[in-house]
């Protein structure tokens, strides 16, 4: 097909400060993207990965971020990800930075990039846990996500793992 | 745009999760949920009254995909965002409200709301596209849509939804039968009959329907050209081998009554000038099959009917008084009416007989039949008939042409000259076998019927016509002739070598009964019959008069012949019952016998070149019978051609092909009409730069010929020339040559009189003569119309002047004027606006195709040819074109009406109907309006027009076939030098370049 190619950047945004992820948001993210690569790359560089740049997915919860760049110039865009160290809203600062999880050619592969990750996670963070309230709370997690997974996925590759999981909460 | 691409890019993105954001603070409640489909009026509602004065809103939807809520999303994010943890909000002071740290599990809940919403995206396919077109290439199956089996088991249950989504779509089945029903044989049978109504099948429709392109034409459904490729394996086939046709849809008209009344009558409808008429002697004694082109009565050379040929019965059979005298005219369908119209008033055959005390060919109404067939139902009830009436207990096959209304009359008879005029369309098949080894095909396939002598069982066979026929020694010597000459005809190895038109009568077997097993080519077999008399007695003489005789004539043997046909069914039943699988089936007494009409079809008659090229024979039948000798024939190796070929055939024998090549018949005029419509519509559907420009490339008429304006304008022209040479002092005075304006070259006129002198003033005085007592009845009448000469001595005339040089003329312009001034007046003064059937071959490269420009070269074009011998030809300048920019502005007009409507709703009554009728009118590189003088609209003075064009695969070079003026002939070559006499220049409608063609007139 003709096209466009993308690069799909997937980021966790990571910070202490808990109002850091109020003021997540898509036009802050874009905005702070741009200032950094113009910063790091020159005016060149911005421009570059400015053409087709868009944040295409959030999470504030969870922090997980999906940015698109063309498929031509995301290394600017990418090299610029670590010199983010704030985030910057209606006058307060907040200290984070960015790490990136994935870097894939489309959606789908980022997707479900981020269906292993969170899962990996959530087993990490029982196997953390120490409370039996919140243990209990995250074995549901767990299971209804695996749950979910067994109702409607079609893959074998996620139903072996989710197999994985149940067993690990076992 | 922007609207269409948004809408485009939502569906895109409608299965994706949507951000989570917590743009303005925390909902207080525990069990407010937060949800990113926000837009749902009642979960605000319930909300509301816990935040009382709180604006906030928990989860801000991104924009673009707030046009489409989706309920599944929803639910997910439902899950995603209940919260224990009990985080407040306000718009104020956020910064108290935070806690200062996250519980475990509110992470891990915001995690598996995530997994799931994730997962679900990455299931949910997307795209537009059907699940087994997701598949990558390597991984996709034939008919993977038909039976999701075939799919991967993982994607089979999507595809299993999809395939519902399908049904249900689908239309309901509009045959409420199941397919067992259908294909039962009553119910085919009733819905092939009910399927060929509007267009008749012929016999071999189903066949050729599985094989062919079919088009509905002339009223019947036909094959026009092989879905295989085959153009160059049918020029083989007519050239080396065999091809065969289905000619039935030709229609016959039988003529019945004295001879002299006939003749007398259709003498009105033909001239001797155009050839051998009804009369010709050959013809006449039933020896030869004639051709001739009919005229509406006393209308000659004006009012053309169309072609035909015909044939007599001969006069030699016992049951018929030689006064009463059968002639059958072969004609097609196109020209029927018209022609059936006028023989109906020469004939003063205007009484319709009633079907049911139908004599020359009786059509039973409906109940006749049946009480007929009644008493031996049984036996007849599987045997294909024909049938006129629908019933539905006894259906039967449409033979013939069972579609036409029983009532209308089909015969009419005159009570002043005892004339029977009858249509007997569909009554007769015609096959046509076209090459050299259609010989070998028919005596291969046909084998002539055994001579009944055992008595006993006379009344178990239907065949009683046969039977009583075989009792007469007579009869049955004649047969024997016949079927000595039919085995003789294997020994000739090209049809061309026999007399053009010769017919040869036969009755021979069932051709089902030796059908070989596989199919095979038949070969001519020189050995057998090397050095006989016989073979060499018959190209000599010809098939004698007797010979000719055939039970087909007989209407009531034709029937029965019809009626008692073994269906294929029993045929094979029978077969299976012998006793030694595979041998020979022996019918004896029972088996058909069926009579035959073989007729020689001559070749290419015209022209010095490949005479005879495309001869064959026609085989008449009786219908019925088509499907049993179709099959039989090409099992002997003929190949099968469709209408394409058929074109293709009488292109290459340079022949008109009927009716496209007949611009002054009605038939015609009709056909260049429907032609140039479907031209015109095939042109417009392509975009305008697809397209060529044909008011640039200075191409009037690229879809049709103006036949009536071409010559209108050579006459005026060339009177208006004659004006100014009167006027100019002693141009009157032509008998002696002036020079520089006349035609003959000075060193020509001073060799050629001596040899000429004589003969010439002789035809000059005759043509004097005939101009004076005919030109007033001729002029008068139909000066002008258009006409196309035919007239065999001027064209023989023309062809001379037509030649290269004056040396090549000499030999055989015995009895030819020269080109004299003299001469051409007088065939202008008869034929003031007539046209003349070229044909062209081109002297280097180009392939001319239909439409194409004959043009007069100009001097400066001869000489450069004779300089350079590379020179391809002039080149057409471009042509300005004035309708762009009319176009242009009417678009704009429509444009700004347009835009007056969206802000005025009020005008929208007067604006959009004057820009839209402006549009019709003009379409972009078509000329528009009244036609310019076609003649001289280019550089090159226009003569005519190409009809038939392509390359030639028999000469090797493009050759074109087509009509040009004849005063623009005449005009032409009299001004042309002796050595390029003849040389025109061809341009085709689409391109700028002339090409050079030399241009013969073949009689």
């Amino acid at each position: 097909m003709v096209r466009f190619k993308h690069r799909y950047l997937l980021c966790e945004v990571v910070s202490d400060d808990s109002r850091c992820r109020l003021s997540l948001d898509d036009r802050v993210l874009v905005g702070l993207g741009r200032d950094t690569t113009a910063r790091v790359h020159g005016t060149f560089g911005a421009a570059a990965c400015s053409v087709g740049f868009a944040v295409r997915y959030l999470n504030a919860y969870t922090g997980i971020v999906l940015l698109l760049c063309r498929k031509e110039f995301y290394q600017p865009l990418w090299s610029a990800l670590p010199f983010i160290t704030y985030l910057e809203n209606k006058g307060h600062r907040y200290p984070c930075f960015f790490n990136t999880l994935h870097v894939g050619g489309t959606i789908r592969t980022c997707q479900k990039f981020l269906i292993q990750y969170n899962r990996r996670q959530l087993l990490i963070l029982l196997q953390k846990c120490t409370d039996e309230g919140e243990r209990e709370a995250i074995q549901k997690a767990v299971t209804r996500s695996s749950l979910l997974e067994e109702e409607e996925s079609a893959e074998e590759e996620l139903s072996d793992s989710a197999g994985e999981a149940t067993k690990a909460t076992e | 745009m922007s609207n269409a691409k948004e809408r485009k890019h939502a569906k895109k993105m409608r299965n994706q999760p949507t951000n989570v954001t917590l743009s303005s603070g925390f909902v207080a409640d525990k069990y407010v949920k937060h949800h990113n489909g926000g837009g749902k009026p009642f979960q605000r509602k319930k909300q509301e009254p816990h935040l009382g004065t709180s604006r906030q809103r928990s989860v801000k939807m991104s924009p673009q995909l707030s046009s489409e809520p989706d309920v599944n999303e929803q639910s997910s994010s439902k899950i995603m965002f209940k919260k224990k943890g009990g985080w407040k909000a306000g718009p104020e002071g956020t910064s108290q409200e935070i806690p200062k740290y996250i519980t475990a599990s509110t992470f891990a809940q915001a995690r598996a709301a995530e997994i799931s919403a994730m997962l679900k995206a990455v299931t949910q396919k997307s795209s537009n596209s059907l699940v087994f077109q997701t598949l990558p290439r390597h991984m996709r199956r034939r008919a993977m849509s038909h039976n999701i089996k075939r799919l991967p088991r993982q994607l089979q249950e999507i595809a299993q939804k999809e395939a519902e989504k399908a049904v249900h779509q689908k239309k309901e089945h509009s045959k409420n039968k199941c397919h067992k029903a259908r294909r039962c044989h009553i119910n085919r049978t009733l819905a092939f009959n009910h399927r060929q109504r509007k267009n008749i099948w012929l016999e071999t429709h189903i066949w050729h329907a599985k094989r062919f392109h079919m088009v509905k034409k002339w009223g019947y459904c036909l094959g026009e050209r092989p879905t295989v490729k085959s153009h160059r394996a049918c020029y083989r086939a007519m050239t080396n081998l065999c091809l065969l046709q289905d000619m039935s849809y030709y229609c016959c008209l039988e003529l019945k009554g004295q001879e002299e009344e006939i003749l007398k009558a259709l003498s009105q409808m033909c001239s001797i000038d155009a050839g051998l008429t009804f009369a010709a002697v050959h013809c006449l004694s039933g020896k030869r099959q004639g051709s001739v082109v009919l005229y509406r009565a006393n209308k000659y050379p004006r009012e053309m009917l169309g072609p035909v040929s015909f044939i007599w019965k001969s006069e030699r059979t016992p049951s018929d008084t030689s006064e009463n005298r059968q002639l059958w005219i072969w004609l097609h369908p196109t020209l029927k009416q018209d022609i059936l119209d006028e023989i109906k008033a020469v004939c003063l055959c205007l009484e319709p007989i009633e079907s049911s005390v139908c004599i020359p060919n009786p059509l039973l109404t409906p109940a006749q039949e049946k009480s007929q067939t009644g008493p031996d139902d049984e036996k007849i009830s599987k045997k294909r008939k024909r049938k006129d009436y629908q019933d539905a207990k006894s259906v039967k096959k449409l033979i013939g042409d069972g579609t036409r209304d029983p009532s209308q009359p089909r015969s009419w008879v005159s009570s002043a000259t005892g004339i029977t005029v009858s249509d007997l369309t569909m009554e007769l098949n015609r096959f046509r076998l076209i090459g050299p080894l259609s010989h070998c095909v028919l005596t291969a396939a046909l084998k002539a019927a055994l001579i009944h002598t055992g008595e006993a069982d006379t009344e178990e066979t239907p065949h009683h016509w046969w039977i009583d026929s075989c009792k007469s020694s007579d009869s049955v010597s004649l047969h024997q002739r016949q079927e000595a000459v039919f085995q003789l005809l294997g020994g000739i190895s090209s049809p061309a070598e026999i007399p053009a038109g010769t017919i040869l009568g036969l009755t021979v077997g069932d051709p089902r009964v030796n059908l070989p097993q596989k199919w095979s080519k038949a070969l001519p077999d020189p050995e057998r019959f090397q050095d006989n008399e016989k073979v060499r007695q018959l190209l000599l003489e010809g098939v004698p008069v007797e010979c000719t005789h055939s039970f087909i004539w007989n209407q009531d043997i034709c029937k029965s012949v019809t009626e008692n046909k073994i269906s294929d069914q029993d045929l094979n039943r029978m077969r299976s019952e012998l006793l030694v699988p595979g041998s020979q089936l022996v019918l004896g007494p029972r088996e058909s016998k069926i009579p035959i009409l073989l007729i020689q079809q001559p070749g290419k008659v015209t022209g010095e070149d490949r005479v005879g090229w495309g001869s064959g024979w026609d085989v008449l039948l009786p219908k019925g019978w088509g499907m049993a000798f179709w099959i039989p024939f090409i099992y002997r190796g003929a190949r099968v051609g469709g209408l394409k070929e058929t074109t293709v055939h009488s292109q290459y024998k340079r022949a008109p092909n009927i009716p496209a090549d007949f611009p002054d018949c009605l038939a015609g005029s009709r056909v260049a009409k429907e032609q140039a419509k479907d031209l015109l519509e095939m042109y417009k559907r392509r975009p305008p730069a697809k397209r060529p420009n044909y008011v640039k490339l200075g191409t009037v008429t690229p879809f049709y010929c103006p036949w009536e304006q071409l010559t209108q304008e050579w006459e005026s022209r060339v009177q208006a020339q004659e004006a100014s040479e009167a006027s100019a002092p002693g141009g009157k005075e032509s008998d002696a040559p002036v020079p520089g304006k006349i035609h003959q070259p000075s060193h020509e006129a001073s060799r050629e009189p001596e040899v000429m002198d004589t003969e010439c003033q002789d035809q000059e005085g005759n043509e004097r003569v005939l101009d004076q007592d005919a030109s007033e009845k001729l002029v008068t009448a139909t000066g002008s119309q258009l006409c196309v000469l035919r007239n065999r001595k001027l064209l023989k005339q023309l062809s001379v002047w037509c030649g290269p040089s004056s040396k090549d003329r000499r030999t055989p312009c015995r009895g030819h004027q020269d080109l004299t001034r003299e001469a051409c007046l007088s065939i202008l003064a008869h034929f003031p606006r007539a046209l003349v059937w070229v044909s062209l071959s081109l002297l280097r490269k180009g392939s001319p195709e239909p439409h194409t420009m004959i043009c007069v070269p100009t001097k400066e074009d001869l000489l450069q040819l004779g300089q350079d011998q590379h020179y391809c030809g002039p080149q057409e300048s471009r042509h300005s074109d004035p309708f762009k920019s009319m176009i242009l502005k009417a678009k704009e007009k429509k444009k700004m009406a347009k835009k007056q409507n969206q802000g005025a709703t009020s005008s929208e009554a007067l604006a959009p109907g004057a820009p839209a009728t402006g549009q019709e009118a003009l379409t972009l590189g078509l000329w528009s309006g009244p036609l310019p003088e076609v003649t001289t609209h280019c550089s090159r003075t226009l003569l005519g027009f190409v009809t038939q064009g392509d390359f030639s695969m028999a000469v090797g070079c493009g050759e074109a076939l087509g009509f040009v003026s004849v005063t623009g002939l005449l005009d032409m070559l009299a001004s042309q030098p002796a050595t390029t006499r003849g040389l025109v220049l061809l341009r085709p409608p689409a391109s700028l370049q002339y090409r050079f063609a030399r241009m013969a007139i073949e009689v």
